[in-house]
Order: structure tokens, then C-alpha cells, then sequence
């Protein structure tokens, strides 16, 4: 099945960037965010020349994007479920891809979440196995085009812990040491790939569409809210067992990594559950009649949100500079066209 | 009780059954045919307010059924727990198709944090939605159809075999409040992921798709909160299984004979059974079901308008290999409301 080359090859499937992705000329900002960027020296990443400001992109850019971000989630969940990451042969590139060298996984405290009970390790099993089907089949519909992974560095989960304010030093946090942490950890990602394929959708072409890839997006879409629901749930269930929030820090752990991300989305930095936010916080109902906040979503509208693809890339780099092409969980960068932050 | 509702479910049952017709879609090639597919049974002159609409008589039903479990009033009537949840008080503005009323449904004396704070946050989402979509479509917006939430839910109970099913009511405690929810909370996500694709404003679009992941994630909600009650299947989890094997039958029935060669052999709805999965290459390992997707490539499942009226209306959408309009019946005793190119 070759379909998205062939669309490739159509003039008609290119369209230039919508707003949101191209940088207008001038708006190069920085933020200075200690311990943020891959190398974990405490100050912010060097931006580098301006890249252009607009540019073209195809549905298989878009479905690449994604792919990046799967690669990234299906290491962490496989490397907390088994102790094993992908299959070598999950990793490799495609014959038509610029890109033809597959990365390499740093590992830092990346191994198999011990001692779970079965309850706790089929939930592991399900997402693990989900994020690595998200993969292949991202690698199946690309075809030629798929990208190979990227290096990824699951060692950055320390910087970011201290970034957050979660811990004072990055060797005090560690997602794969027990089955609350490893929750903190997957929480960084899921809301973020839901706001990621909401706003990679509408990007695709009327061509992508009626070759059925808007309906893969959307329904890839929904499978991360599942995940991030677990996720959100299980939090949220556990304060509430525990009798407060303040029994159960991983609840607070998630908040302040969402008021990190809400500081990294630039274009929209404003803190969780204050207007026009992208994240919702966490909260534990005292009692009966409390409403709870599994759904990040709009107050108004109840409509979940949408990031950009820059936005993402803030996220995943650990870094709000605009001119950044790698850093955070892609220390060499995402395989992307989209790789370098543009706004 | 057996009445006509049950009639037809329980034939759709036991001929999906001697069939084991599924839906899945596994590659592409699939996702094509799957498209064309959902294109084939869609009005040919539908338009983004048609689908707009189907969607506003869905919410319609799940808002009020939250609304009615979490305050125990409609969605039109506040009342002192819907305004200190601080719930929208719904105008009825919607004008196309005839107004129904609501009936059925009443206060869970919820005991459970869990289970009250859920049915909280879901009714103040859901109340939203109806609200977005009315504003969206304005003096295009269909009218709140007449919706049973009393009957229906014994009526599927009963159909899908849970025990004690014909005297099944979602109103009388937590779990059952939960199971109450399950039945919906699936459909929604397979119903906007079907839509999704047919929407040509951009906006739209972006809303559908916004809405798409909150049903997500209210499914994947109610979802891990039956699967912590009862993670063995004893209880609860197992209704689920029987309620998604009813609305797989339902759903497949909503194909109108589409040859089942042209998906691959699994049902489009899944319960909390866990499953084996290979994860990197090596030995089966146990896997929860959280998530509700084709398991071939973890895709959410779509569903066409026929498909979710089948399920909506306990098999009022067909009669064997036609589609039958309106399609009536269940929680929707007299069919959804629709502009003349519309689905019903």
C-alpha cells in the first residue's frame, strides 16, 4: 500500500503553512528557563539563524510529525512495561526518507517498573503495546516515506522533574521506579499527543482525507485522550482515596508539570485553568456534590484543546525559544520538517 | 418484557451471531474502504449542518441522562444541585423537527466520590456541548426529540444478557450509574469519529474533533473506573463486555449487508475483558482494554450515521438489508429530529 507517495507526488496535496507554524519575521522571543534544553546545564538553548517563514508540507509530513511523538511515548511505555524498548526493525527508515538513519534510545533510569501487581502491569501491557502499534501503523501508512526514529533521550525526565519544581535535583525523579511515578511520567505525554493530533487534523489535505488519514488522526486522536483519561482518572482517584490531595503528591507532581508545559506553549502561556489556557488542573472533589476534572477542556465550550506543532515541539524540547531545533526527550531533534521551532 | 424493541434485538442478536459478521479496519486499504463505506450510507446532500445536527440529537440524550444522574433534573430545568455544580440551564431554542420530552431518570444516591464527582464534571461537559452546538447551528438546530431514559435501559439490559437485566435501572446506585454511562459513552466517540471525516468547514471540523476526544475521554473515564472496581471481570467489567457484544450486533446490522469480507473479523466495540498482546516482538503478555479500538492498529473505531442509529434506537435503523426511516425506538421513541437531508 503506497497510497501517501502517490499523494506526495501530487502538486495538488501541497498547500503553504497555516498560521501558527509559520513565524512572522522578527518574533524570535527567549525564555529563560534553568535546567531546560537537552544538555542540562541550567540555562536555555542557543536558538539557531531564523529558518524561513513559510514553507510547504505534505500529509506525509504531518503523519511524520505524529510518528516522532509515537516513537518517543512507545519507548517510555515499552521500557517501563519490559525493561525492552522497540524492536530494531520498528526504528528503521524508509527508502524515500531524508532521513536515513535510525537514532539511539539514552536510557537513564529507563527498565521494566518492578514489582507490580497484575492489575498494575496489564495497564503497563495495554499502553505500551498501543503507542507500539501506533508506530506501526504510522510506519505501514508512510510506507517509503517514514521517518526512523530519532534519538531519544528518556534521561531528560530528570531535568524536566526539576524544571516543574517536582524535585530539587533531576536524579530524585525517576517514572520507572514505581507505578506512581511511572504515572507522572506517562501524564507528561498523553494530554500533550491528544492536543497534538487536535490540532495536526485539520492540517490534512482534502486528498489525505478521502485516503482516509483525517479518519486515522482522529481515531489515533481518541485512543490518547483513553490514555490520558487512565491517566487523569487513576490521579484523581487516588487523592481522593487517599483523603486529600495533599496525601498524594504524584496529584500535585502532574500539576506543576502542567504549569510547566503551559509555561513552554508559547503562543498560549497562561497558567492551567485560567483563561484561554491549554491545561486543566487536576483537582480532588472533597465530597458528593464536586465536580471532578478528568477532561482538560475548555470552561466554556467543554472542547478539548489543540496545540500547534510548534507548541509540541516547545514541549518536547523542554525549551520556549523560538529557533530551536532539538533538546529534551529529542536531544538531536525530531526527524521532521516541522523540527525547528518557528514561533 | 418481551414488545417489539426486544423483538428485533433479540433477532439482530441471534443472526449476528450465526454470522459472526464484524467490522474492523486494519490497513489503508481498509481506512479506504472504510471511508467509502461511511460516505456510502451518508444523504447525498448532507451537509455540515446535517452532521452538526445528528451529533446535537446525541448529546441531547447523554446531557440529559447526566443531568438526570447527577442533579436529577433535564437539562432545561435548573435546579439547586445543577446550579451549585453550576451546570448550564439549557433554552431549548432548537426549532427544526418536533420537541419531545424526556422521561425517565432520577438523583443517584450516589455513596462513591468517584462515581458522583464523574457524573458532576460529565453533565457540566455535556451540558456544554448542547449549548456549543445550538449556539453552532442556530435557527438550524434541531429540537430535543422525545428521549426515553427510563425503559431503555432494562430493554438493553435485558437484550445483552446482564443479569437481572430487565429490571435494570442505571439510577440506583454508583455501579449501575456506571454501567448506565458505559452505554453511551463509547457510542459518542465512534459516532463523532465517523462524522469527522464528512465535515468541510474547517471550523467544524476543529470543533467535532475537540468534542471527539472529550467523549474519549469521558469513555476512557468510565472505562478505568469499572475496570478498578471489579479488575477481574465479575461484575460490572463483565456487563461490559455483553453490553459492546450487543452494540457490535447492533452496529454490524447498521452495515445493511455490506460483505464482511471487506473488514477484518473483529466486532467494532469492546468491553473490559483483558486480552493477550506481543509487546516488541516477544510473548504474549495480559492487557487491560481501557481503551476501546480496533486492535490491529489501535485505531478508534467509526461508525456511520445508520451504525449509531441501529445502536441508539435497539435496532430500529434496519430491517435486514434496508435501512429503515426514521429509524425509531429505545432512547429514542419517536426517532432523532433532522432537516430534510438529514440523518434519522
Amino acid at each position: 500500500m503506497d497510497k501517501l507517495s502517490t499523494i506526495i507526488k501530487n502538486p495538488f496535496s501541497r498547500r503553504k503553512f497555516l498560521a501558527g507554524v509559520g513565524a512572522s519575521a522578527g518574533a524570535v522571543a527567549t525564555l529563560n528557563l534553568a535546567a531546560c534544553g537537552g544538555s542540562g546545564s541550567g540555562g536555555p538553548s542557543s536558538p539557531t539563524s531564523p529558518p524561513p517563514t513559510t514553507t510547504t508540507y505534505t500529509d506525509a509530513d504531518i503523519l511524520n510529525f505524529a510518528l516522532n511523538l509515537e516513537y518517543l511515548e512507545a519507548q517510555f511505555y515499552l521500557y517501563a512495561a519490559t525493561g525492552n524498548g522497540l524492536e530494531a526493525s520498528d526504528t528503521t527508515a524508509g527508502s524515500a526518507s531524508p532521513y536515513q538513519t535510525a537514532g539511539t534510545v539514552t536510557l537513564g533510569n529507563a527498565a521494566m517498573v518492578p514489582g507490580l501487581p497484575a492489575a498494575q502491569q496489564d495497564i503497563l501491557n495495554e499502553i505500551a503495546y498501543e503507542e507500539q502499534e501506533h508506530v506501526r501503523f504510522l510506519r505501514s501508512a508512510l510506507g517509503s516515506a517514514a521517518v526512523p526514529m530519532p534519538d531519544i533521550d528518556l534521561s531528560f525526565f530528570g531535568p524536566l522533574a526539576v524544571a516543574a519544581n517536582i524535585v530539587t535535583s533531576p536524579t530524585s525523579f525517576n517514572p520507572f521506579d514505581n507505578f506512581d511515578d511511572f504515572l507522572v511520567g506517562g501524564f507528561i505525554f498523553e494530554d500533550v499527543g491528544v492536543t497534538a493530533y487536535a490540532g495536526a487534523a485539520p492540517l490534512i489535505s482534502a486528498a489525505g482525507v478521502a485516503a482516509g488519514y483525517l479518519t486515522a488522526a482522529a481515531g489515533i486522536l481518541a485512543v490518547e485522550a483513553y490514555h490520558a483519561a487512565y491517566i487523569r482518572t487513576t490521579l484523581t482517584a487516588n487523592a481522593i482515596a487517599s483523603g486529600s490531595g495533599a496525601a498524594y503528591p504524584p496529584i500535585a507532581d502532574a500539576n506543576l508539570v502542567e504549569t510547566l508545559r503551559a509555561t513552554l506553549t508559547v503562543g498560549n502561556s497562561a497558567a492551567p485553568s485560567t483563561t484561554g489556557s491549554d491545561e486543566t488542573t487536576l483537582t480532588v472533589p472533597p465530597n458528593l456534590t464536586t465536580a471532578s476534572s478528568i477532561v482538560p477542556a475548555s470552561p466554556t465550550t467543554a472542547i478539548a484543546f489543540a496545540r500547534t506543532v510548534n507548541q509540541v515541539l516547545h514541549i518536547v524540547y523542554g525549551s520556549a525559544t523560538v529557533g530551536v531545533k532539538s533538546g529534551g526527550f529529542f536531544p538531536s531533534g525530531a526527524n521532521s520538517i516541522f523540527a525547528t521551532t518557528t514561533a | 418484557m418481551a414488545n417489539q424493541e426486544t423483538q428485533v434485538l433479540d433477532e439482530i442478536i441471534v443472526s449476528s451471531r450465526r454470522k459472526m459478521l464484524t467490522l474492523g479496519v486494519a490497513s489503508l486499504a481498509g481506512l479506504a474502504v472504510g471511508a467509502s463505506a461511511i460516505r456510502a450510507n451518508a444523504a447525498t446532500a448532507y451537509s455540515d449542518s446535517d452532521i452538526l445536527n445528528f451529533a446535537l440529537n446525541l448529546e441531547y440524550l447523554e446531557a440529559n441522562f447526566y443531568y438526570l444522574a447527577a442533579f436529577g433534573t433535564t437539562i432545561d430545568v435548573a435546579n439547586t444541585a445543577s446550579m451549585n455544580a453550576k451546570a448550564l440551564t439549557i433554552t431549548l431554542s432548537g426549532t427544526v423537527g418536533t420537541a419531545g420530552t424526556v422521561t425517565g431518570g432520577s438523583k443517584v444516591p450516589f455513596t462513591t466520590i468517584p462515581a458522583a464527582s464523574y457524573a458532576t464534571e460529565t453533565a457540566v461537559e455535556e451540558g456544554k456541548h448542547v449549548q456549543y452546538l445550538l449556539t453552532a447551528l442556530g435557527s438550524s438546530a434541531v429540537a430535543q426529540p422525545a428521549i426515553n431514559l427510563s425503559t431503555s435501559f432494562a430493554t438493553l439490559a435485558a437484550a445483552a444478557g446482564i443479569p437481572n437485566g430487565a429490571s435494570f435501572t442505571p439510577y440506583d446506585n454508583d455501579n449501575d450509574f456506571l454501567v448506565g454511562a458505559y452505554i453511551f459513552e463509547d457510542v459518542g466517540v465512534t459516532a463523532y469519529h465517523g462524522a469527522a471525516s464528512l465535515l468541510t468547514m474547517s471550523a467544524n471540523l476543529m470543533a467535532a474533533t475537540g468534542i471527539l476526544a472529550v467523549e474519549a475521554y469521558h469513555a476512557g473515564l468510565i472505562r478505568t473506573a469499572i475496570n478498578a472496581i471489579d479488575p477481574t471481570g465479575t461484575s460490572i467489567a463483565e456487563y461490559t463486555n455483553m453490553i459492546s457484544t450487543l452494540r457490535a450486533s447492533l452496529s454490524q446490522a447498521g452495515l445493511l449487508g455490506v460483505a464482511p469480507s471487506a473488514y477484518d473479523s473483529n466486532p467494532d466495540d469492546y468491553g473490559l475483558a483483558n486480552t493477550p498482546v506481543s509487546l516488541a516482538g516477544g510473548p504474549n503478555v495480559t492487557a487491560t482494554r481501557i481503551t476501546d479500538a480496533d486492535p490491529t492498529n489501535v485505531i478508534a473505531f467509526a461508525r456511520n450515521t445508520t451504525q449509531v442509529l441501529n445502536i441508539v434506537t435497539g435496532g430500529g435503523a434496519v430491517s435486514g438489508t434496508t435501512e429503515t426511516k426514521p429509524a425509531i425506538g429505545l432512547f429514542f421513541p419517536a426517532g432523532m429530529n433532522a432537516g430534510p437531508n438529514g440523518f434519522k
